[in-house]
């Protein structure tokens, strides 16, 4: 072995080549055939993409070339420009290359095509019709290779056209700016296929003349924009021949449309082209396939649905009769435009956005070049929206290429132009790895390679040194076109100030009204005022609301109510003006400001709170802010509170503001889903804890300086009671108390009901912070007893006189303020009574009475009761009675039922083996799903009554989205319906005890 | 928007068609109208036509709440007994709430729900009816229902009413675009048959419900009446509409197996096991009426116990024996379905059984060969034959736990229906009837 052979391998490497002994050895047998030495073979070898399976085609080409007399037409190629066509053309189109295989006459082509000419002179109409031996220059082209072979002609010449292409695209230093021209010379000879798939036809249809059928193309074709290899679309249009019968001419134009298309894509000896795909015609793949225009024209008139117009946007004749297709056009042109006005379009403007925003992930989406997040479908679809929205009022812009509309969208001031330029820049390289892709095995594919060969080909014919610089791009462009959707589309509608520069897009008012409308606000005007208002002038903040707006519109208008929510968010930003910290806040923290858009957006409760308290905003960048406070930490807040002032009227507000704090805290982090509804009832409920134990100790000292005591001679406390005593309150609810005093004092009983009295004042007063309602109604004999009752009264009362009921409202005592010891001594008072060891028969009767009455009378009038969360069939209160229930029974001996919460307690007798598991999760389900409708009907603020679920499947839809699940509106309406059945079906076994079987 | 559509608009301007009634039908399966001008059609057929949607909730209206009719054009019928000139059309509706979504008290739509259901798992649904009416003279307040003939059995009345108004009504019927197979005088005096050939089972609700309209409308031509009641004379046979029914996966019928016993494949076996399994919690919907359980337990050959058997004809299943060669008719007959369902949701819990069935792979019990009729209780109960409910309000008992019904009509209509038939059980309870008074005034 020399040296120089060793060096010779190491540079065919160095080349590309991953075989280099089996390369070299090609070169050599090549060599042989041709006669012909390259120059620098290495060198050469070095330009094509994939070097192994191009010197193999080589081979293959030149024995082909051997064998049929060709030789010499290769052998002109060595070393020449035009050679190096063919090198490349070999190293990125296998298929290419076995069709030069087959066709090896067709070398001759590469020395014949003038250099310095472009393919996009060649008449590909001409050539193809040529091809079949029909007549370019007549009127109605027939051919004379008929049938089969007739196919074959076309499709050798189709293909013959394609190489040409294909080799000056891949030979072109710089595919970018090259590709209008290949996607137009792709579609042209898309076109002509059909227009000789055509004259084909005609030859065997002989009644031909009938009928005058025009091929409109759509889509990419349409938009002269082809790939390599798509699927084509096209609609068939056709008029009758003067004198000719409707009908007749209507079936003879049927079978030449199926004929055209069949000579395109149906398998055959030489393989086909590509689909012909008319199923975007009227009424899709059950329409008829050929209508005349009058006809198509009534259908977009009465019944097609906005995206058929989308399609529409792209027809152009592309073959058959030129007057009936120029027709079909100029009649469906300007119903495009009409069509923005319809109804439903929003809806349809709002998924396209959607699709691009959200992103659905399509399959192995991180290698979809077509539709994975920033791919083509997310320029397209970014740039027919803005062509949809502006296109009815601006006709400039109806223009059929994605990159013609960018243009134009430019020019007219609708996007900017560094983003205009950026796009047009992604599309292009997005288009040319789609066309690499394509040409390699003419496959329809738009998936980036997962073999890392295949990666480097692609890198390699798409001028890439390196498949990590491929990648890298690959990804920036991804990110840019995602990130300029949101440019592209929201910025815009911010007015134009003064100091813009000439680069920026500008809409007018009209413009701007039109987007705002097409993603969902009601009211556009009322909306862009608000915008005006925010963005006016030249202050640090409207330029730092600028650029904030265009993301904060596009969340705002995911959300259900995007015209309050930008209302209020133009107020919270009023109220803010002079706080630094707000607009960094947003600018800073993509979180805080997407979480701002959909609670403004979404719940009118948070909205109030915030706006009330603006200085909360500061929690959504924070998760750890948005956690609710616990109870401890909560007492110590509080407790600092007392200690720092003597001052009740002071104190008490601090107290009340504190609770309100803690409220929004609680409901924003409700609605953004952090927490669920049963923690947010805890959560509620330590609230309000926390009030009332300050105000305990408030009263108290002012009933003692009152009554000129130093200290107050008696304790007393509070016991929270029903839904609170529970942890179960809601962010509206009462707190139900009762008030137990103990000391020894003459003037006992008339201090405890004073200091209950200061305790609800203090708590209801008007007052700039919101009240709590205090209501006592369920303590000893009820409105009719005392206030406050002291412990020995209470003892005897319950031990003596009370009713089952009351038992059974003690199993939610909680004692939750005031002094331990008696707190302690109240509880295990109270234990007596309310875990029984055993529960009369005469008890269990009264309660099945009672609350069989409830269910009569306790409903309000006019309501469905189906609907009613708390007192309905199977609602909260079946299965609080129904676990309440069980705790009178068991609680005696069952531990864990010793619980004022429903869910522990519901728990609890599962473990004991007192529920079966099915009917425990029934009655859960029941109960968690009801809290969670509560809790979103009082976080939405909307509804008279935060109890009943509504008849309205959109405002049920919406309460879906607070609870974060995916319901429809119907779907939850449903789920409720179940849910509650069930319990039902529990309650009336377990709790009533009706035998249900039979 | 579609062809279809345009086809109708086309058809009421060249057919002259003055109004167009759009159907629908309330939970208790009673035909409801809207009567439209031409001038609104397609107003409706884009937006659908307002109207109080508590007009399907039947008799215990509660609520009301705003729906749209939305006509289906593929249901367009010129009405022929309204005449050529001036003419009248109608159109099925289906219900939608005002922002376009399906009503969830609609029959219609429950049926079309389930039809989805069992596409998704690859089948159509196929029934053929058998209905059973009778004809009568013009009913009187307080006087018994007066036959029009004698006749029994396949009996041929020379001349009888009965025969001219079987060959009107299969007339009228054609016309309309419903096919005939079959049609005999049947058992009782007066009281016919005519079976519909087989389709698809929407189609078939929907023409069942053309069906009892159309053979009011022949009779009152007549001078008769014609009654789709269960069981009007208590010494007669009831009127049932026997169904048969059959899955097919695309071309091919799913029941059919070759060389298995009765030629029944494993689908149809766990289908029949599923319409077994739950016949009783499905016969408040199959047997909806007060009336229709005095069919169901009035002998001659209703089935009142749960079994199957073929070429039995006391069995609740059965399977009709078909030609040699002919597989693609094997199907499955259910005999206690009355003429008076509503057939949207009768179809919609029968496939829903039968679907059960499959999906939880049940296994079918042996079939029966005795007259169930003639065992006795004991043998009965021994051989693991149970009744069917006795009563309504016995049927609404057992549907009231039913998951099945529950899932299959959506938590809205069973609902409804529950509450109708508590409604009506009620009703019934209240009434003393001739027999009491009979049986009791002239001894108590």
């Amino acid at each position: 072995m020399s040296s120089r052979e060793v060096s010779f391998a190491t540079r065919l490497r160095r080349a590309g080549v991953s075989d280099a002994a089996r390369a070299e050895s090609l070169i050599a047998q090549i060599s042989d055939i041709t006669g012909v030495q390259l120059e620098d073979p290495a060198h050469t070898v070095s330009y094509l993409a994939d070097p192994d399976t191009g010197l193999l085609q080589l081979l293959r080409i030149a024995e082909a070339a051997r064998d049929s007399g060709h030789l010499d037409a290769l052998r002109a190629l060595a070393d020449t420009a035009a050679g190096g066509r063919l090198g490349v053309l070999l190293g990125a189109s296998v298929a290419l290359g076995d069709f030069l295989v087959l066709h090896p006459e067709f070398l001759a082509d590469f020395s014949a095509w003038p250099e310095g000419e472009s393919f996009a002179i060649v008449d590909q109409r001409r050539a193809l019709l040529e091809a079949v031996g029909a007549d370019p220059d007549a009127d109605i082209p027939v051919a004379t290779v008929e049938g089969d072979e007739g196919v074959r002609a076309l499709r050798v010449a189709y293909r013959r056209q394609l190489m040409r292409v294909a080799a000056e695209d891949l030979y072109a230093d710089q595919p970018a700016p090259l590709f209008p021209a290949v996607g137009a010379a792709l579609a042209d000879l898309a076109g002509a296929a059909l227009e000789a798939g055509l004259a084909v036809a005609r030859a065997g249809e002989p009644q031909h003349a009938l009928t005058r059928l025009a091929i409109i193309g759509m889509g990419k074709c349409g938009g002269r924009e082809l790939n390599y290899v798509s699927d084509v679309d096209v609609i068939f249009a056709a008029e009758p021949a003067e004198g000719a019968d409707e009908d007749k001419a209507l079936r003879v134009a049927i079978r030449l449309a199926n004929a055209a298309s069949r000579a395109c894509d149906r398998a055959g000896a030489e393989p086909a082209l590509w689909q012909v795909d008319a199923n975007l015609r009227p009424e899709g793949k059950d329409g008829v396939l050929v209508r005349n225009v009058a006809s198509h024209r009534a259908y977009y008139e009465r019944w097609a649905e906005t995206w058929e117009f989308q399609a529409l946007l792209k027809a152009r004749p592309i073959a058959g009769d030129r007057e009936v297709g120029a027709a079909y056009v100029e009649a469906m042109g300007p119903m495009v435009w009409k069509a923005v006005e319809r109804e439903g379009f929003v809806e349809s403007a709002q998924a396209m956005r959607r699709r691009v925003e959200e992103h659905v992930p399509a399959h192995e989406s991180d290698r979809q070049i077509k539709l994975g997040p920033g791919g083509l479908r997310d320029v397209e679809f970014t740039i027919q929206l803005l062509q949809l929205v502006h296109g009815r009022h601006d006709p400039s812009l109806r223009a059929r290429s994605t990159l013609d509309a960018l243009a134009a969208l430019r020019r007219g001031g609708y996007v900017g132009r560094p983003d205009a330029a950026k796009m047009d820049r992604s599309y292009r390289q997005l288009r040319v790895w789609e066309h690499r892709l394509q040409l390699r095995r003419l496959s329809r594919t738009h998936l980036m390679p997962a073999a890392e060969d295949d990666r480097r080909v692609l890198a390699r014919a798409s001028g890439f040194a390196t498949v990590e610089y491929m990648d890298e791009v690959w990804h920036d462009i991804r990110r840019d076109v995602r990130a300029m959707h949101l440019e592209m589309f929201y910025r815009p509608i911010l007015p134009v100030v003064a100091s813009l520069s000439a680069d920026e897009a500008r809409l007018d008012d009209a413009a701007a009204r039109d987007r705002l409308a097409a993603i969902g606000f009601d009211d556009p005007q009322a909306a862009l005022r608000h915008i005006t208002a925010l963005t006016e002038g030249v202050s640090r903040r409207a330029s730092i609301q600028r650029q904030l707006l265009p993301a904060m519109i596009g969340w705002l208008a995911d959300g259900a109510d995007p015209d309050a929510g930008l209302l209020a968010f133009r107020r919270l930003s009023e109220q803010l003006e002079n706080s630094q910290w707000y607009l960094k806040l947003l600018r800073d923290s993509r979180t805080a400001a997407e979480r701002l858009a959909r609670l403004l957006s979404t719940s009118v409760y948070v909205t109030d709170a915030l706006l009330s308290s603006a200085e909360n905003v500061t929690w959504l960048g924070d998760n750890a802010q948005l956690e609710p406070r616990s109870p401890e930490r909560l007492a110590r807040e509080a407790d600092a509170i007392l200690k720092r002032s003597d001052d009740a009227d002071q104190c008490i507000t601090a107290l009340r503001g504190l609770r309100r704090r803690e409220l929004a805290r609680v409901a924003a982090a409700d609605v953004l889903g952090l927490i669920d509804s049963v923690q947010a009832a805890a959560s509620v409920t330590a609230t309000a804890d926390m009030l009332i134990a300050g105000a305990l100790r408030i009263a108290t000292a002012v009933v003692a300086r009152d009554e000129g005591f130093d200290t107050l001679p008696i304790s007393v406390i509070v016991v929270a009671m029903g839904r609170y005593g529970g942890s179960e309150m809601s962010y509206s609810s009462d707190a139900d108390v009762q008030f137990v005093f103990d000391g020894e004092h003459e003037q006992a009983s008339a201090l405890a009901v004073k200091v209950a009295r200061e305790l609800q004042r203090l708590l209801q007063a008007p007052n700039p912070q919101p009240p709590l309602e205090i209501d006592a109604d369920l303590r000893p004999e009820g409105r009719n007893g005392p206030l406050a009752r002291s412990l020995a009264s209470c003892t005897a009362y319950y031990e003596r006189w009370s009713d089952p009921w009351e038992a059974q409202a003690l199993l939610r005592a909680r004692p939750c303020a005031g002094d331990e010891e008696l707190l302690a001594a109240f509880t295990t008072m109270i234990d007596a009574v309310r875990y029984p060891p055993e529960l009369p028969p005469s008890a269990l009767k009264q309660m099945r009475t009672l609350k069989a009455r409830m269910e009569s009378e306790r409903l309000p009038r006019g309501v469905d009761p189906r609907r009613h969360l708390k007192l309905g069939p199977g609602g909260l209160s079946d299965v609080e009675w129904t676990v309440q229930l069980l705790q009178l029974q068991h609680a005696h001996d069952v531990d864990g039922l010793r619980t004022t919460r429903t869910r522990e307690a519901l728990h609890a007798a599962t473990r004991a083996g007192l529920l079966s598991r099915t009917d425990a999760a029934d009655l859960d389900d029941a109960w968690v799903l009801a809290t969670d409708l509560r809790g979103a009907l009082a976080l939405r603020g909307r509804e008279r009554s935060p109890d009943v679920l509504p008849g309205d499947a959109r405002e049920v839809r919406i309460l879906a989205g607070i609870m974060n699940v995916d319901d429809t509106g119907a779907e939850l309406i449903e789920r409720h319906g179940r849910t509650t059945r069930h319990a039902r079906a529990v309650t009336e076994r377990v709790f009533y005890g009706w035998d249900t079987t039979t | 928007m579609n062809k279809q559509q345009e086809y109708v608009l086309r058809s009421v301007e060249e057919r002259d068609i003055r109004f167009i009634r759009l159907w629908f039908t309330d939970v208790l399966g009673i035909l409801k109208s809207v009567a439209i001008a031409p001038a609104e059609l397609e107003n409706a057929f884009t937006e659908g036509i307002g109207f109080d949607g508590s007009a399907v909730e039947g008799l215990t209206r509660v609520y009301e709440a705003d729906m749209l009719a939305k006509p289906d054009p593929t249901t367009f019928q010129i009405l022929p007994w309204r005449g050529a000139e001036h003419g009248v059309a109608r159109m099925f509706c289906d219900i939608s709430t005002p922002d376009g979504e399906p009503a969830l008290s609609d029959s219609r739509q429950v049926l079309k729900r389930n039809l989805d259901r069992a596409s998704e798992l690859g089948f159509t649904f196929y029934t053929h009816p058998e209905i059973e009416f009778y004809l009568l003279e013009k009913p009187e307040p307080g006087v018994p229902p007066k036959p029009v003939d004698r006749a029994g059995y396949f009996d041929n009345v020379p001349r009888g009413t009965a025969h001219n108004f079987r060959r009107e009504a299969i007339t009228m019927l054609e016309s309309m675009g419903i096919s005939v197979e079959f049609s005999h005088h049947e058992a009782g005096p007066g009281q016919n048959e005519i079976d519909l050939r087989y389709a698809d089972a929407l189609t078939m609700a929907d023409n069942i419900m053309t069906f009892r309209t159309v053979i009011k409308e022949v009779a009152l031509q007549q001078g008769v009446f014609a009654s789709f009641m269960p069981k009007p004379l208590a010494d007669g046979p009831g009127s049932g509409m026997h169904t048969h029914m059959s899955l097919f996966e695309g071309d091919r019928n799913a029941f059919y197996e070759a060389g298995t016993d009765h030629q029944l494949s494993q689908v149809a076996r766990q289908f029949m096991a599923g319409l077994l399994k739950y016949a009783p919690e499905i016969s408040a919907i199959t047997n909806q009426y007060v009336n229709s359980y005095k069919r169901l337990w009035g002998g001659a050959e209703a089935p009142s116990y749960v079994c199957w058997g073929s070429n039995n004809r006391s069995a609740l299943v059965r399977i009709p024996i078909h030609k040699p060669g002919k597989g693609q008719s094997t199907r499955v007959e259910y005999r206690a379905l009355d003429s008076a369902a509503n057939p949207y949701l009768a179809f919609s819990v029968l496939l829903s059984a039968g679907l059960k069935g499959i999906e939880d792979g049940l296994e079918l019990p042996e079939g029966a060969e005795d007259d169930v009729w003639e065992l006795s209780a004991a043998e009965r109960k021994a051989m693991g034959y149970q009744a069917l409910p006795t009563s309504l309000s016995q049927a609404v008992e057992v549907m009231e736990r039913s998951e099945l019904v529950a899932e299959t009509l959506g938590e809205r209509v069973f609902d409804f229906v529950l509450r109708n038939k508590r409604a009506e059980w009620k009703a019934y309870r209240a009434q003393v009837t001739p027999y009491e008074l009979e049986q009791y005034l002239p001894v108590l």
